[in-house]
């Protein structure tokens, strides 16, 4: 009998893990043809935009022809681009010429620092005050928290950002503001996240180094922060408020147990399986604003970047940076999708739809 | 012997009136309504309520400060920029650019992602369950990101930046209607209707459009708030509108330079955007309250 | 000595515009070892009277009584925590939809240990563990589960509602309490489990003389199993006495109908006739008549029917009617 449901819990993460590769499979096909699509899409030769050969010698342009199958029709050159993604060529950039992968590779740690580093300042602020907000429903803290987080949601990171810098960085002089961490310090890049890098090193100041990172990237990740925190706020208060008044809980409470104990045995850990749902959908939002973050900040991250290569007119950057880009965000989506269905055991059996 | 009817008579409003009703109990949100109706008239009348017009340059008065520091002027209240432009006159002129402009974005993709949505409802098949996973896919990559690399293609200016907000926009239109037509399809009403022999269309039209009407106008407002930000981080990107536009995103990119020595050069455009951002999520707010109160009663 | 003594109970539901009495002056009483079906329509407030006896009721309702006695003492003057600390040690309540009753998120094991009295355990932690679970083993077993192992390692959703209603009677078992309120435990089973559930509570009551209060909607299901019936309707108190006297010789005009519109006493009715029934339907919370609330509906309603009649006893069979009939027998 038991192994009968061992084998029944088993089969089930089975098949909910194949339908999520199958997702994230088409998802990628999707988004590869996407991009190959932009290369005709943006303005120039289709062959510049998707190699970024520009001043490329004529016997270079056969070459690039031959591989990028020009001559062929439209499926082969789909074939052929994605022939050299997965050989790890994306091109050239236009502008510095120089491969755009390597270059991707070495910007993609420091946003993925960023963003993580925001992300888990606003969950650690956004839901807990979310919680509290929906235990004090119809009091006077509710309404307090509810209007904070309606002009936390509207404030234009960009303004934010700059009246952060004004405050914190030039009146009180309390926190830098640009870049990841002071050039005195002489860390290795080795992974690209500041904080490994550091431990990674042979630097004999590490312990000062480690605090002038986490002073740099403070305040950025707290300007991040700010709006998807607002919006756990309300997720997490929705969350809590509809497990409050589920039939559980009055029978809980029926049963006599105290307020404490139905509040932290029960109501947080369902109302968490709701919110960590929709932590992933909201990642995409952060990434955005953390790229216009990066812009003032002059932190090296991949959304400053794609955002230069825009100013530049740079295609193939453009081209290599939404596909990286839209794949990590898609990969931590796929990831927290994993969690939840781990805490939530009716996640896990088959639905209709995605 | 019993009587049937000994209750009293009561008079059900329709649900429009009911939602205005319920729209208007709650303070803070007719506060809020009053700001967007007086940043409406704002867009709508700015040429003819400036006091000088946008882009005229007094090259007396550069950089002068706000009229209650010492240094500042009556004559121009909020203080002038580096070009001697008046800062009030380029607000409320601004106020047609970014408030007035995201309204209309707002309107044409309605319009766009309603017809989409809803053709899309009525198919099923491969090519439905095609456009929902592509559907899904444009969904997931984020608005901003979008939109920049439209205007990558475009190229920049403010109508491109239109589009490209527009383009953006419609997906979660789509979204949204394609959920609510399917679910009302499921309803007993749309069956009855069709066993009077109504075609899809006129089922669509009559009955199922009324009912979903309150769900596009919650996500219309959440659209607005989430344009205007649009609009104005593209032009704070320099992707969007140019100057010497009076966009309030543009403006701000404008001031960072001048950041040190003239502040409210910063601070007053992105106080503009906060006020229409708050106005217009408050507006939501009440509609999605007053929703969800008249569909408790 | 009776367990449960209430008279004159009345719910009030705190508005802005005009108060509404949900539960207007219901009197109920309940002596050991006793099986009392509590029977009304939806809307009759049954729940709710149930809900603030247990004391699990929102802010938004008041409760008063004249009389709120149990086991003797007074609870009306203490405050809602006492009031609830001294009930939710003897009474325990099953709910109707089981299934949505217990945690999603948390398996069955969890559920009763967390169930289980503490103040029954002794010794250290890892030995209290230990004593937990061996508790909620035999209360599975009591309420009939016998294969514990399978059982406790599943989710609630991986069960049928029959076996959550038994491990909800089991959780209600582990405080040991005098009386058991189940508030419609088999409206949404099958008839079959409906038969299983109502055989367990009927061997509890006899090996354990636990009361039970049976809320219920069914008026044949209850009288099969229960000792004395309470009526109520739209919030008032109808009639109350033992199984036999409301089933052979009703007063009220109300339980007279419900007894009629049962498919039994139909039976004997020619061919392509009506079925018996009161024209009419339960008046809404915003709309409730004056005085006796069954007026607008009752075949025997008359002009004093506007003042609420005062309940009368006849050898222990309780009415509130002006123009009951009793006189017809």
């Amino acid at each position: 009998m038991e192994s009968i449901l061992a084998r029944q819990v088993k089969t089930n993460m089975l098949t909910f893990t194949l339908r999520r590769l199958n997702l994230f499979i088409f998802t990628m096909f999707l988004l590869t043809l996407l991009s190959f699509g932009l290369s005709f899409l943006f303005p120039g030769e289709q062959l510049m935009n998707i190699s970024g050969q520009v001043n490329a010698t004529p016997e270079q342009l056969i070459i690039l022809g031959e591989q990028y199958q020009t001559q062929s029709n439209i499926f082969q050159q789909y074939f052929a681009y994605v022939n050299m993604l997965f050989h790890g060529d994306l091109g050239i950039s236009m502008a510095s010429q120089l491969s755009i992968s390597t270059e991707i590779m070495s910007f993609l740690p420091a946003t993925i620092e960023l963003t993580l580093v925001a992300l888990f300042i606003a969950m650690l602020f956004g839901i807990p005050i979310g919680f509290i907000a929906a235990i004090n429903h119809r009091k006077v803290t509710d309404n307090i928290i509810l209007s904070i987080s309606m002009i936390g949601y509207s404030i234009p990171v960009f303004w934010l950002g700059l009246l952060a810098i004004l405050v914190f960085s030039i009146q009180l002089g309390w926190l830098p503001s640009a870049g990841q961490i002071s050039l005195l310090f002489e860390i290795e890049h080795v992974t690209g996240i500041q904080f490994i890098d550091i431990l990674l090193s042979n630097s004999p100041y590490k312990w000062q180094a480690f605090q002038d990172a986490s002073a740099h990237i403070f305040l950025p990740a707290c300007v991040i922060a700010l709006a998807p925190a607002t919006i756990f706020v309300r997720l997490a208060r929705t969350a809590m408020m509809e497990v409050l008044e589920s039939q559980y809980i009055r029978t809980a409470k029926a049963k006599g147990l105290s307020f404490g104990q139905i509040i932290y045995n029960h109501a947080i850990r369902n109302a968490m399986v709701h919110v960590i749902r929709d932590v992933g959908l909201q990642f995409a939002n952060l990434v955005t604003i953390a790229m216009v973050t990066e812009v003032i900040f002059s932190w090296p991250g991949i959304g400053r970047w794609l955002i230069e290569s825009i100013y530049q007119r740079d295609h193939t950057a453009i081209q290599g940076g939404l596909l990286a880009l839209s794949a990590f965000i898609f990969i931590v989506h796929i990831v927290t999708d994993f969690i939840y269905a781990a805490l939530n055991p009716l996640a896990r059996e088959s639905r209709h739809g995605t | 012997m019993a009587r049937d009817k000994i209750y009293l008579e009561e008079e059900f409003p329709s649900p429009l009136l009911q939602l205005w009703h319920n729209f208007k109990e709650t303070p803070v949100v007719m506060l809020g309504f009053g700001c967007f109706v007086f940043l409406t008239i704002l867009a709508l009348f700015s040429p003819l309520i400036t006091p000088y017009a946008s882009v005229e340059n007094h090259l007396d008065f550069l950089l002068l400060p706000p009229a209650w520091h010492n240094d500042g002027n009556v004559s121009f209240l909020l203080g002038t920029d580096n070009l001697g432009r008046d800062m009030l006159s380029r607000l409320m002129h601004g106020t047609s650019l970014t408030f007035g402009l995201s309204f209309v974005v707002v309107l044409i993709s309605l319009v766009i992602g309603v017809v989409i949505g809803s053709f899309s409802a009525l198919t099923s098949g491969i090519k439905s369950s095609f456009l929902n996973h592509f559907l899904d896919v444009i969904l997931s990559i984020p608005s901003l990101l979008l939109a920049i690399v439209i205007v990558a293609i475009l190229g920049t200016g403010l109508n491109n930046t239109l589009w490209a907000i527009i383009m953006v926009l419609i997906p979660q239109f789509v979204h949204i209607t394609r959920n609510a037509v399917t679910e009302e399809f499921r309803k007993d009403y749309v069956l009855a209707s069709r066993l009077d022999g109504a075609s899809s269309l006129r089922i669509l039209y009559h009955s199922v459009f009324p009912n979903i009407l309150e769900k596009l106008i919650s996500q219309a407002t959440l659209a607005q708030s989430s344009a205007i930000l649009d609009i104005a981080a593209l032009g704070f990107l320099g992707l969007g509108a140019q100057i010497p536009m009076a966009e309030w995103g543009a403006m701000l990119k404008n001031g960072i330079d001048l950041f040190y020595i003239a502040p409210w050069t910063v601070y007053l455009p992105g106080l503009a955007i906060l006020f229409a951002v708050v106005a217009t999520n408050l507006v939501g707010e009440g509609m999605r309250h007053a929703l969800k109160v008249s569909k408790e009663a | 000595m009776n367990l449960l003594d209430i008279r004159n109970l009345s719910i009030e539901l705190k508005s802005a515009t005009n108060p509404i009495l949900a539960v207007d002056r219901v009197s109920l009483t309940m002596k050991e070892g006793e099986v009392r079906g509590l029977v009304g329509e939806s809307g009759s407030g049954k729940s709710l009277l149930a809900q603030a006896i247990v004391g699990v009721l929102d802010d938004k309702w008041q409760v008063d009584a004249d009389r709120f006695h149990w086991r003797g003492n007074d609870l009306m003057r203490l405050s809602l925590d006492e009031r609830k600390a001294i009930i939710s040690k003897d009474v325990a309540m099953i709910f109707q939809e089981p299934m949505a009753c217990l945690d999603p998120t948390m398996t069955i094991e969890e559920q009763l240990t967390e169930a289980v009295d503490c103040d029954q355990l002794s010794g250290f932690f890892w030995q209290k563990n230990q004593q937990r679970k061996e508790n909620a083993i035999s209360l599975l077993h009591k309420v009939g589960i016998k294969q514990h192992k399978v059982c406790l390692k599943k989710y609630p959703h991986q069960l049928n509602e029959a076996l959550c209603q038994r491990i909800m009677i089991a959780m209600a078992l582990a405080k040991r309490p005098i009386l058991l309120i189940a508030d419609e435990p088999t409206a949404a089973m099958e008839s079959t489990n409906q038969g299983q559930i109502f055989r367990l509570l009927a061997s509890l009551n006899q090996l354990k003389n636990m009361s039970i209060l049976l809320i219920s909607h069914d008026l044949e299901n209850v009288t099969h199993w229960t000792n004395t019936i309470t009526v109520m309707y739209s919030g008032q108190f109808v009639e109350a006495g033992t199984t036999k006297q409301i089933f052979e010789q009703p007063f009220h005009p109300y339980t007279r109908a419900l007894i009629d519109s049962s498919p039994k006493a139909n039976m004997s009715l020619p061919a392509k006739s009506r079925l018996m029934a009161l024209p009419g339907s339960i008046p809404i919370l915003q709309h409730l008549p004056i005085g006796c609330r069954l007026g607008p509906r009752c075949p025997r309603a008359q002009q004093e029917c506007v003042i609420a009649p005062k309940v009368q006893n006849y050898h222990g069979h309780q009415f509130s009617c002006h123009f009951s009939l009793k006189g017809s027998y």
